[in-house]
């Protein structure tokens, strides 16, 4: 499973660095425009990291997709793979994107400290907190995805459940925005994150068809 | 695993989709034998070789490889499969050497020489991206993927649809190899009817989800015949005709019992009888025709 996992890390590498290098190019422009507004303090803020971390989950959307399209799971179950292993893949290469996404933001904010020679730390805190957050989105699609496979295989039970706990997800993630920071803000994050999982691997586990 | 037991083995195999119903099918493949499953598009044929790969859970029955049961939770019976399919899941922006390395740290009884020999082969272009070569070479690849790992039942969608004449008599010399030990068993679905006379030892005609016939390849083209003849009447009934027409006293039929119907010709005293021997093409659109008629079994 891991060397199927490394793989797929691997294959996502190049959309990774380009959504990232995106980000930082877009990033990067927004804050030389502040820079320039008559009144702002020149500070250039969260925008670049923020944007880091979103081409992160929005790369994590692209390569579900992408596996889909090409069907992966036919090559992987004709290896020793087992349906619970191949959703461990699903679940978890989301949160592998968003964290190497993490990783580069802080890295970018970490040179950026080094060159400026000025800390800012409430970028470093706001990374950690969007991180989770886009974290959490981040886990959606894969629960989205089983649940749309459910209802096209006519497991309504299981369809019904899965959107349950995608809208119950979405909720929590909203009102989770309210608790930033805050201890309350993480426990929900972190119930999104583990609910959202569990129950896309339950379903894809259900699956009576394994053909894309 | 047990050598006696048949290399697939469908029991009420049954799978339901909206407005199709694949099976009951029951079904026996015997190692050493190629078996074609024929049959118009929606018949029921990828969904029959998905289930016997373990990438479909019917509702009802179930499936045996080598006497190992089929289920994507399983993973015993998979060394003994290799598929290949319209799509076979690769990495299509990685090259197909990349894709190679790949499979062959995840298979189980994977050889990198089986698969260097494969590849050269089929000429394979080790360093182009999966995405960027032809279908044909696609194709190759599914059949180095399948064959590599030694499988012994080769389960095979249309493996020559779309394939330039060249290539497509390439795949068939490697597959004709493959079955040559008279271990392997082959089960695939084509539309390409004159792939049988190459390859195939029986037929199984597939229509609307049901075998309508299984046959083996060679009793199949002993009953048919095209028969013309002179008859000045109208209402006659003949034995074992599946197609009749008629401008006035000529008649051109054609008969899946061709002893009983010259039989009977000659009873009703017909006159200027000709028969011809049918191909298995034409043999094949007539079985698959609406509204015929078949025996479950003919051999």
């Amino acid at each position: 499973m891991l060397h199927a996992l490394r793989a797929e890390l691997a294959y996502s590498l190049p959309w990774l660095l380009g959504g990232l290098g995106i980000a930082v190019g877009v990033g990067g422009l927004l804050t030389g425009i502040i820079w320039f507004v008559p009144g702002a303090d020149g500070t250039p803020g969260f925008l670049p990291e923020m944007f880091m971390i979103i081409a992160g989950m929005v790369v994590s959307f692209v390569i579900q997709g992408r596996r889909r399209e090409e069907r992966r799971s036919r090559l992987l179950l004709a290896g020793p793979l087992t349906p619970r292993q191949l959703a461990g893949i699903m679940v978890l290469l989301p949160p592998c994107l968003v964290g190497l996404a993490v990783l580069a933001a802080t890295f970018k904010f970490g040179v950026f400290a080094l060159a400026s020679g000025n800390a800012d730390l409430t970028t470093l805190g706001l990374t950690a907190a969007f991180g989770g957050e886009f974290w959490g989105y981040a886990q959606l699609g894969p629960l989205a995805q089983e649940a749309v496979a459910a209802r096209r295989q006519q497991r309504g039970a299981a369809a019904i459940i899965g959107w349950a706990v995608f809208v119950g997800a979405v909720l929590v993630l909203a009102a989770s925005m309210f608790f930033r920071g805050q201890t309350p803000g993480y426990l929900g994050l972190l119930m999104v994150i583990v609910s959202a999982m569990a129950v896309a691997v339950w379903l894809y586990e259900g699956r009576t068809d394994f053909t894309r | 695993m047990s050598d006696r037991n048949p290399a697939a083995r469908l029991s009420g195999l049954s799978k339901r989709w909206p407005g199709f119903q694949l099976g009951p099918l029951d079904l026996e493949l015997e190692p050493g034998t190629v078996l074609a499953l024929v049959g118009p598009n929606g018949a029921g044929k990828t969904t029959t070789l998905n289930c016997i790969a373990g990438l479909i859970v019917p509702e009802e029955g179930g499936t045996e490889v080598f006497g190992l049961k089929v289920h994507p939770t399983r993973v015993e019976y998979r060394r003994e499969v290799g598929y290949v399919g319209e799509e076979n899941g690769f990495f299509q922006g990685w090259t197909v050497r990349r894709n190679i390395d790949f499979m062959s740290k995840l298979m189980p009884g994977w050889s990198n020489d089986r698969a260097r020999r494969l590849a050269d082969r089929f000429g394979l272009p080790m360093d182009k991206p999966v995405n960027k070569m032809s279908r044909g070479n696609r194709t190759k690849l599914a059949l180095v993927a399948a064959l590599t790992h030694g499988p012994k039942l080769l389960l095979l969608d249309e493996p020559t649809a779309g394939l330039d004449p060249v290539v497509r008599a390439e795949v068939l010399d490697v597959l004709w190899e493959t079955t040559e030990d008279g271990e392997h068993a082959v089960l695939y679905s084509t539309h390409v009817l004159s792939d049988i006379n190459r390859l195939a030892d029986e037929l199984a005609f597939l229509r609307d989800g049901r075998v309508v016939l299984r046959t083996g390849r060679d009793e199949l083209g002993e009953n048919w015949r095209r028969v013309s003849f002179r008859l000045p009447r109208e209402d006659i009934e003949l034995v074992g005709i599946v197609e009749h027409r008629r401008v006035r006293s000529e008649h051109q039929v054609i008969t899946r019992d061709a002893p009983a119907t010259l039989q009977q010709l000659t009873e009703l005293g017909a006159e200027a009888v000709e028969v011809s021997r049918m191909s298995v093409d034409e043999i094949a659109v007539q079985i698959l025709k609406e509204g015929h008629h078949v025996a479950r079994t003919e051999s």
